[in-house]
């Protein structure tokens, strides 16, 4: 085995092992039932952030969040390229507007390419401009 | 490119017309549009790559683009959100095709005390978690493992969750369809102009027809009525994992009664070591060899994730003294048998939210074991389904693994139970980029189907590319069902301009497309 297990540093808080079923895995949680017995609730706290503090963010969370915030699958994956604390896109200080567009365009690694009908030019500028954070 | 038999004059002039329609900013014909609607896990987008894509934003616009494709006969294929990766995402199965984008489509209306829903094809799983959280509704989503699809696409699909309305098809009540020639009927009570019942009782008065437009190409769904459950008061349940290879067997003979009679209402489903490791981690943190993994590899994993050969959930939903009680059921169904562990989990309303799938939470990370090879990956299923008995489920198991061996593929696998059937879900995982393994995939899963006919079973679902090869081994009489489903086409849809080829079904003018 090689490797570093960084993916599990990138679940962000959500502690320890891991459960799986049907196709999907899942991270346990570890709490007290009121009877005093161990419990694993699976999967608990896999619900991520999905607030915004702006129209922007609100589009980036409607649009990509499910992928790029916590436990996101894009944010997995990054998390095995990057360093995990910057994983989620909307930790990063790098992002230039064409970067973000080329790559939900044309797709990169394991994401798909985004379609016009789903998230429109308009719509991709928006988005864009929000995680360059004034990058050029 | 075009679709065969038509001309480039005749789709600049349809593609021209669409956008007369519509509105030209929603017509998407470049290169890059064509390719960001084809099926980026296939190794060649060519083969299924569509001419164009339009996206109406309301079913009236939905009608325009279907009159104007019988006028051009301009084959259609129609997407909800194109996110079923694994079957082809948004690509259709015949090449040239304009496919019909209905993610614009994002209406919600929630009936909070029936526990309805109707949604708009374009309504994802997140949207319509974001919704009921907005305006606090205490009502759950069954969201499948990988959430960012279309609740309504998903359903009709007759995708799966993990909660008691788990079986999305089963809960769905109404439907509006536009029909080939571009009439639009509502089923159902919907047929009632202003029934407040269309989303409450399923039959209507006469023949049903939900069902019909599962899995077709007889019409376009524009709005789907489905149930949603209440909060329950409690979730119980344990994770269980078993040691053995052969524990599989005699734990579904043990479930399997309770899942029958409604003791359990959800879908358990028995997963291997794969399904934590392909997630979590990619194979080249396991080994360099790649070949089948080892013993020692199959041990260092389940180690690492302290997991079984077999894992699998189970939770019961309602008030606590029912809960609790039924709980007691399925301790003594499991008293005295060898389970390698037994992990309880409880939510009792008033607890921080219960946070997972088993309450509807959406998720994508499940996705993420794409990468369990490297590359650019993926994945595609092969689902045949089996009677819910142990000694099946376990010959299933070894001829499958046997062949996953033989073409040098990881095991990864589940076997999820439904009232009266068992879903052998296989996830074939795959670098796209490394030629050798995507031909290697492609006969394996050929000779997949080829063994589950020879016990009898046929797959529920499949990809784009295997829709012919699946529909073929459907073949009682000759492939009497196949004949049926043409000839409604032919009468529904005598154009051939709605999703020709979707399982296995092809119109009169394009019969000799068929694989």
């Amino acid at each position: 085995m090689k490797g570093r297990w960084i993916v599990e540093r990138a679940m962000l808080g959500i502690a320890s092992s891991a459960l799986v079923f049907a196709g999907g895995a899942a991270m346990a949680q570890n709490k007290t039932a009121p009877a005093g017995t161990a419990v694993t609730d699976a999967f608990s706290g896999a619900m991520q952030d999905r607030s915004a503090r702006s129209p922007d963010a609100a589009l980036f969370v409607e649009k990509c969040a499910m992928c790029h915030r916590q436990l996101g699958m894009g944010t997995i994956i990054l998390a095995r390229r990057m360093d995990p604390a910057v994983a989620m896109l909307e930790k990063r200080e790098d992002l230039t507007i064409d970067f973000v567009t080329q790559a939900a365009r044309t797709g990169i690694g394991n994401m798909p390419r985004i379609q016009r009908g789903e998230v429109s030019d308009a719509q991709m500028k928006k988005i864009a401009h929000y995680l360059a954070k004034g990058n050029k | 490119m075009t679709p065969a038999g038509i001309s480039q004059s005749d789709l600049k002039l349809a593609l021209k017309a669409f956008g007369d329609a519509i509105g030209a900013d929603n017509v998407f014909a470049s290169e890059a549009d064509q390719l960001s609607y084809s099926d980026h896990f296939s190794p060649d987008e060519s083969r299924h790559m569509p001419s164009a894509a339009v996206a109406p934003a309301t079913a009236e616009e939905v009608r325009a683009i279907v009159r104007l494709a019988n006028k051009y006969k301009i084959p259609l294929w129609p997407i909800s959100r194109g996110k079923n990766f694994g079957y082809g995402g948004a690509a259709p199965v015949l090449k040239g095709s304009v496919v019909l984008d209905l993610t614009r489509m994002k209406k919600i209306e929630v009936d909070v005390e029936s526990g309805t829903v109707l949604v708009e094809p374009g309504v994802g799983f997140f949207d319509l978690y974001d919704y009921l959280r907005a305006n606090d509704i205490p009502l759950w989503l069954s969201v499948p493992g990988n959430a960012w699809g279309s609740v309504a696409g998903n359903a009709l699909d007759r995708g799966v969750g993990y909660t008691p309305y788990g079986d999305h098809a089963s809960r769905i009540c109404g439907l509006e369809v536009v029909l080939p020639d571009g009439d639009i009927v509502r089923t159902g009570m919907g047929a009632m102009a202003g029934a407040p019942t269309w989303q409450l009782y399923k039959p209507g008065f006469g023949p049903s027809w939900d069902t019909m437009f599962c899995q077709s190409n007889f019409g376009i769904v524009t709005k789907l009525g489905m149930w949603l459950m209440h909060e329950p008061e409690s979730v119980l349940g344990y994770d269980f994992e078993f040691d053995k290879i052969d524990d599989l067997g005699w734990a579904i003979d043990t479930l399997m009664p309770l899942r029958r009679d409604g003791i359990i209402q959800q879908s358990p489903s028995f997963g291997n070591w794969l399904r934590s490791a392909a997630v979590m981690t990619t194979r080249s943190q396991w080994t360099d060899d790649p070949g089948p993994l080892k013993e020692s590899v199959i041990s260092a994993i389940r180690k690492k994730f302290n997991i079984g050969w077999w894992s699998v959930q189970v939770r019961l939903y309602g008030p606590l003294d029912v809960t609790e009680a039924t709980l007691k059921v399925l301790n003594n169904a499991f008293n005295g048998k060898p389970v390698m562990a037994m992990k309880p989990a409880r939510w009792v309303k008033g607890d921080a939210p219960e946070g997972s799938p088993f309450s509807g939470v959406p998720i994508t990370f499940p996705l993420a074991n794409a990468n369990w090879y490297g590359g650019r990956g993926g994945h595609t299923g092969y689902s045949p389904v089996l009677p819910t008995r142990g000694d099946l489920a376990m010959d299933q198991f070894r001829r499958t693994y046997a062949l996953y061996q033989k073409y040098g593929f990881d095991y990864h696998a589940s076997f999820a139970m439904g009232e009266r059937s068992l879903t052998n879900v296989n996830q074939l995982l795959f670098d796209r980029d490394d030629a050798d393994m995507m031909q290697r995939l492609d006969k394996f899963f050929r000779e997949l189907v080829v063994d589950a006919k020879a016990k009898g079973y046929g797959e529920y679902r499949t990809h784009i590319e295997y829709m012919d090869v699946v529909a073929e081994t459907y073949d009682f009489n000759d492939h009497a069902l196949r004949r049926l489903n043409e000839r409604v086409k032919d009468a529904l849809d005598p154009n051939g301009v709605i999703a020709p080829g979707k399982s296995g079904i092809w119109p009169a003018n394009r019969r000799g497309e068929r694989s």
